[in-house]
């Protein structure tokens, strides 16, 4: 077997008992060894305990234990997320100061619990505030297509070491576009569950009320077995809606009879080359309705508020004890949201219960919408300034323009990546479905794969 | 509703204080630029009209 195999192949074989857990888990081991000085996607490598446990899946599975949906599939969690015994650094310098964590994240145990293997910790943008990747203290984590380009943020490392080709799969969060944006530079299969759907218990938060973590996958399938493994109600977050299990892996493959299925317009056109990936996913689900978003760019404009006010308030006493210690760009934001009158969010509140009013009256007559995920490819590493609508602009503030829309709202979106003929980067696109419809998003996008329009391959220079 | 550029260095000098911050002044244009940035976005929400009675959404439920 490969080591840039997909879960599901890993999970069929291991479970058959073909290949050993061990073997998987010390081939993926390697790869990242061999790579990570090049990709920047490691901050801590697990080594250890990823190979107690690979014997002990084995162990199970030579006992005659039924097999685990992910047995043995190696898996990485962005460095926001708990892992008994390592220090949740959050992608800054100053958490380093904290203890080891004493408990593994919510979304790590029932990943385990599933059988598959925590091989490591990934890099990100300091406290989840950026869309590039570009860490400050560990370095940038740099897109396998091009190590000279950026992989997006801030679940950068996850999806870096995802579309390597060094595990199947990872976990991200995602604020204001955390795993479909570096999903879109790096050529993966994104999913942002529903505001409260996963449990967030023990992961470093950012923007509470925005705050959702999910999986970066090469498939739709394996997309839909991680997620199906961390469903369920967890006590540990109070933010977590308590809802029945809906797995989606069993339906993936049933289509959606008379599908509603419309594209974003208006705010969400883009300039030709975003136009063109969109029309690429629209012609091959022969979609063809435009809906409007009423006042994205205001909904995007009081998300980012929002975010600038709720990252201020978490971090006020670092910013007046620990300010050299920032992140330069993380910190400037930080103050200047400890800075802003409460009257602009105040209205910003306002204004996200009326747009969540507006877009859920969409879904009475469309089961998901189709928008670009990024404005642009992946920009070279070290970019500051970049070409939107032919205006020159500064870069990171505008990575998350059309990601932002959705997450104010907490919608579940899947990102599919959409490689052009001829094309040497990837762009995403966000299939948007109602809350709590992630299986509508789900089946889309595998109903996209199977057609052959989009598709996650293995980074050219670490396939093997 | 249109706004007009403000004194972002007034705003910067004042809210430190009143928040206990020490910003040194190597670091302040990085604050200001961040503040003008986020005055345009605050420009988008208020050209949005939205009823007396609407309710806020502080924690979101979809």
């Amino acid at each position: 077997m490969k080591p840039t195999a997909s879960a599901a192949a890993i999970a069929a074989a291991v479970g058959k008992g073909e290949v050993k857990a061990r073997a998987v888990v010390e081939a993926a081991l390697a790869r990242i060894a061999k790579h990570n000085e090049t990709l920047g996607a490691f901050t801590d490598i697990t080594a250890q305990r990823a190979l107690a446990r690979a014997d002990a899946v084995d162990l199970a599975i030579a006992g005659g234990g039924k097999a685990p949906p992910l047995a043995g599939v190696p898996f990485a969690a962005k460095n926001l997320y708990d892992i008994e015994g390592v220090v949740t650094r959050a992608g800054s310098k100053i958490n380093r100061s904290n203890r080891p964590a004493g408990k593994d994240a919510t979304l790590i145990q029932r990943l385990e619990f599933a059988g598959a293997i925590l091989v490591g910790a990934t890099n990100m943008d300091e406290y989840a505030y950026g869309f590039t990747g570009e860490n400050a203290h560990d370095g940038p984590s740099r897109n396998p297509h091009d190590t000279e380009r950026m992989t997006g943020g801030s679940s950068a490392g996850s999806a870096a070491a995802t579309a390597a080709g060094l595990v199947p799969l990872s976990l991200g969060s995602d604020t204001n576009g955390s795993i479909r944006v570096p999903a879109s530079f790096c050529g993966l299969f994104g999913l942002k569950p529903t505001y409260g759907r996963l449990s967030r218990a023990r992961t470093y938060p950012f923007v509470a009320s925005f705050d959702t973590l999910g999986p970066l996958a090469r498939s739709t399938r394996d997309l839909a077995l991680a997620y199906d493994a961390m469903q369920g109600f967890d006590d540990d977050d109070p933010a977590q809606t308590k809802r029945p299990m809906e797995p989606t892996d069993a339906r993936l493959k049933h289509p959606i009879p008379g599908i509603r299925i419309a594209i974003a317009g208006g705010y969400f056109a883009g300039d030709a080359e975003v136009q063109a990936h969109v029309a690429h996913v629209t012609r091959a689900l022969d979609a063809a309705r435009v809906v409007t978003i009423p006042d994205a760019a205001a909904a995007r404009a009081a998300a980012f508020l929002i975010t600038m006010t709720e990252g201020a308030a978490l971090h006020l006493e670092r910013l007046r004890t620990r300010l050299d210690d920032f992140d330069p760009e993380v910190r400037d934001r930080l103050l200047a949201g400890a800075m802003l009158p409460a009257a602009w969010t105040g209205k910003a509140q306002k204004l996200r219960r009326d747009f969540r009013e507006k877009v859920l009256a969409l879904f009475a007559d469309v089961d998901a919408i189709l928008a670009p995920v990024t404005p642009m490819h992946a920009p070279h590493i070290g970019q500051k300034l970049a070409k939107l609508g032919g205006v020159e602009m500064a870069l990171r503030p505008h990575l998350g323009v059309f990601t932002q829309p959705f997450s104010f709202i907490g919608l579940p979106v899947v990102t599919v990546p959409v490689w052009l003929p001829g094309a040497t980067l990837p762009m995403g696109v966000q299939i948007i479905a109602a809350p709590w419809r992630e299986d509508i998003a789900l089946r889309i996008a595998h109903q996209l794969e199977q057609a052959g329009a989009v598709s996650a391959p293995v980074a050219k220079a670490f396939a093997i | 509703m249109s706004f007009k550029p403000f004194d972002a260095e007034a705003l910067v000098a004042a809210a430190a204080e009143m928040l206990q911050l020490k910003i040194p002044a190597a670091q302040r244009d990085g604050v200001r630029s961040q503040l003008k940035t986020a005055a345009k976005m605050a420009a988008l929400v208020e050209q949005v009209k939205l009823a007396d009675d609407t309710e806020p959404a502080p924690v979101y439920r979809p």
